[in-house]
């Protein structure tokens, strides 16, 4: 990022999120929430288990309507004109099913050829892919079969092949081992320093705090704070921060007492 | 352990009734089914008890021992999906000697087991024709019922190492919904057999008294032998029945102790061969990748071979049992109306692209996040699905025309199954758009839930069959009118093809349409768990 920057400060962001809201029966998962992503960033998105990260993402990338407000790549809106918001995306879901019938090569063509690219560029970068992330040899293997780490390798291959503008990555890293941990860290930290953007959530605050450059906490539907990693951590660490925030659960002295050996 | 091992399979069934109410529905069905199988079997031994008591011992026999072999046949299937798998006690300090008694009676008190034990007390009215029998038969029913029991853990245990392999057991549940589908037709032809056999009542007897030695039948044999005064066979059979429990127990015993231990995990299936042809004949475009990815599921998802195969079984039996009857009257009043049957796959063809969504599930999100067009969705599975189902139709076409002996009526038979079977598929993808329906999840057991598409699809049968006869009208019509005027075949051909090419572009540009409208929704509805 050089000086060029500065005359575009005021260009859209790459991702708005414009009062998002969505309700299952009784139960408020995404109350009014308002995100603004800029270019060049790596947002990390933190909250405890459910508190709506994966709805809004859902509500981000196409996959749930929202019952209130709109989501906008680029300027384009997800829900008026979708091919051009998703066109700009990549996105790797968590918790849905993959079309695990197919190998992963398999699946890496027909991700590329539903986004509309051509053979010749779905073919170069299928096996570089591949390579980069140690798929290599799984290449023919069903990804029905492929282990957890591995899933979540070939997803994050689905979402780059088309070298889309802004990533929105579910829990990336969840159960991904160290090693390849590290070539995805590379592979999106480079990505951002060519102009990408990243979305990412995550439950894991070191991995946010060596990775991200800015953070948005989420609890109960609620956006609860959004800066940079430094104005979000305001001197604390991450870890602290965030309790402060969504509430520490302390255990008192005499809970499971029972567990002490001696 | 045994009261907590009984009330933990009741426990798991009552959370799944309360989280998905098509299971309370499923339930009561197949409750409903038991019901009235048992009613059936209760008149019939009335009947039997007060028309022919000798004839009464011999059937309960034979039915008791039918009852064995199902129990011992259905454990392959059941065991794809056990909720008390032994690997589930493995990592906890019970020893097989303290598990088995619990699981046996676990077993034995599932709605099968119940539905076992009544129909054991319903013979009892059977048995009653002697009064030392029906003391026999009152003794011997927890041993019948752990044979059943037993023998299901003994036969799934030693299969469960083989039925790990993704693909054995993809195999199996191919071939066991197969077998299902079929059952009508085997009985069918069993009956005939045996209906063909000169004395039909001179067999049953022999039959008796065979099984009765065995171990399937040596626990209903002790009373039947009874009944008959034959007091050392009455012994002698008591002895095997014995015998098998005992083994069974030890060897399930065995079975469980080493999986305890050696936990038996699913195993993947290996590499596949990458059909690179299909890549390099489609087009590389949205339409081609979809279309080419329904035909290798259609060869990888065992739910979609199973589609595949009823395509090619259920006209080639329907034209084969025609054809069958017709000689067998002497006359070939049905011959040429033979060449109509492929037309039948119309049904199938409409539901398998209706449900096509609901077969990928969640994972349809794929197409939705990356923005691709409806109508390619829609147009990229008309196309793949036809790859397989024109050549499938055309040589069914053929060989219909040449075993009716009227090679002059392809054109007719083509125009009639092509010009449903289009539209039906037009009609199929459209409908899909809208009522995508259920289907089993990928990893789940077919048998479970929604196995035929719930009741969306029930609704799109009702729309999808009248349309595709009002739009395959004109060549079904002339396609009959052409077994009398020949040329009229190539009249249908030409009508067929026109038509449902219109149907199925309409279907494709309309379906795709409303998917790109309601793409969440439709997730929702693929992915609910009810």
């Amino acid at each position: 990022m050089t000086d060029f920057t500065a005359p575009f400060a005021a260009a859209p962001p790459v991702l708005s999120l414009q009062g998002l809201r969505k309700q299952f029966g009784q139960k408020v998962a995404v109350d009014d929430l308002w995100l603004d992503v800029p270019a060049g960033s790596m947002l990390g998105l933190l909250g405890p288990n459910g508190a709506g990260k994966t709805t809004t993402l859902a509500m981000t990338t196409g996959l749930l309507r929202p019952d209130a407000g709109s989501a906008q790549v680029l300027g384009a809106d997800v829900w008026r004109d979708p091919a051009a918001a998703k066109g700009r995306m990549g996105v790797l879901p968590d918790g849905v099913r993959m079309l695990d019938r197919l190998t992963g090569a398999e699946l890496l063509r027909y991700t590329g050829l539903l986004r509309g690219m051509t053979e010749a560029e779905v073919v170069a970068r299928t096996g570089e892919l591949l390579d980069a992330l140690g798929l290599a040899d799984a290449g023919s293997t069903l990804v029905v079969d492929y282990s957890a780490g591995m899933r979540k390798k070939i997803g994050l291959a689905c979402a780059l092949i088309h070298a889309p503008r802004l990533l929105i990555l579910d829990e990336p890293l969840e159960a991904v081992d160290p090693v390849s941990g590290e070539t995805i860290r590379q592979i999106l930290r480079a990505f951002v320093d060519g102009g990408g953007t990243v979305v990412l959530s995550s439950h894991v605050m070191e991995l946010v705090e060596s990775l991200c450059d800015r953070v948005a906490i989420v609890a109960d539907g609620r956006l609860l704070a959004n800066g940079t990693l430094d104005e979000v951590r305001a001197g604390e660490t991450l870890q602290q921060r965030f309790l402060s925030l969504v509430g520490a659960h302390e255990l008192g002295s005499e809970t499971l007492a029972w567990l002490r050996s001696s | 352990m045994v009261a907590l091992l009984v009330g933990l399979r009741w426990r798991q069934l009552g959370h799944q009734l309360g989280r998905n109410p098509w299971m309370i529905v499923s339930l009561i069905i197949s409750g409903m089914i038991a019901l009235g199988l048992l009613a059936a079997l209760a008149a019939g031994l009335v009947a039997l008890r007060i028309a022919a008591p000798d004839a009464a011992v011999r059937t309960l026999v034979v039915v008791g021992s039918g009852i064995v072999l199902v129990w011992w046949i259905g454990s392959i299937v059941v065991s794809v999906d056990d909720s008390l798998a032994p690997e589930r006690f493995a990592l906890l300090p019970v020893t097989a000697r303290s598990l088995l008694p619990g699981l046996v009676v676990a077993g034995a008190t599932t709605i099968g087991g119940i539905g076992t034990t009544v129909a054991l007390l319903l013979m009892l009215v059977g048995w009653s024709v002697s009064p030392l029998a029906l003391v026999a038969a009152v003794v011997l029913i927890p041993l019948a019922l752990a044979t059943c029991v037993l023998g299901a853990r003994v036969v799934s245990g030693v299969l469960a190492g083989w039925l790990a392999g993704r693909r054995t057991r993809d195999l199996v549940i191919t071939l066991g919904v197969l077998l299902v589908a079929c059952s009508g037709l085997l009985i069918n032809v069993l009956v005939r057999a045996f209906a063909r056999l000169s004395d039909p009542s001179a067999v049953l007897p022999a039959i008796a008294d065979a099984t009765g030695w065995t171990p399937l039948g040596a626990v209903f044999g002790v009373s039947a032998a009874l009944a008959q005064g034959d007091l050392l066979a009455a012994g002698l059979r008591l002895l095997i029945a014995l015998a098998t429990a005992a083994a069974l127990w030890f060897a399930a015993r065995g079975l469980l102790a080493a999986r305890l231990v050696a936990p038996i995990q699913s195993r993947s299936g290996g590499r596949v061969r990458s059909g690179g042809l299909l890549d390099r004949v489609l087009p590389a475009s949205p339409v081609g990748a979809i279309a080419a990815r329904t035909l290798r599921y259609a060869t990888r998802d065992p739910r979609q071979v199973i589609n595949t195969v009823m395509m090619v079984l259920l006209p080639a039996l329907l034209i084969g049992m025609t054809l069958m009857n017709g000689r067998g009257e002497g006359s070939f009043a049905l011959g040429p109306a033979a060449i109509l049957i492929p037309a039948i796959n119309a049904l199938l063809i409409g539901t398998i692209l209706q449900l096509g969504i609901a077969y990928d599930n969640d994972a349809i999100a794929l197409h939705i996040h990356s923005g691709v067009p409806g109508r390619a969705d829609r147009a990229g599975r008309l196309l793949g699905f036809g790859i397989i189902a024109v050549p499938v139709t055309i040589v069914l076409c053929v060989a219909a025309s040449m075993l009716a002996g009227r090679m002059d009526l392809i054109p007719a038979s083509l125009g009639a199954a092509l010009g449903l079977g289009t539209a039906a598929a037009g009609l199929g993808v459209w409908v899909g758009a809208f009522l995508p329906g259920r289907a089993p999840a990928p990893e789940a057991n077919p048998f479970g839930r929604g196995s035929s598409g719930g009741v969306q699809s029930m609704v799109a049968m009702m729309i999808i069959t009248p349309l595709s006869l009002a739009i395959g009208g004109p060549a079904f019509g002339l396609a009959i009118a052409a077994i009398w005027t020949p040329w009229l075949g190539w009249l249908s051909l030409a009508f067929g093809l026109v038509c449902g090419s219109l149907a199925m572009w309409g279907g494709a540009v309309l379906g795709g349409r409303i998917l790109e409208r309601r793409w969440p929704e439709v997730l929702a509805e693929v992915a609910s768990e009810a």
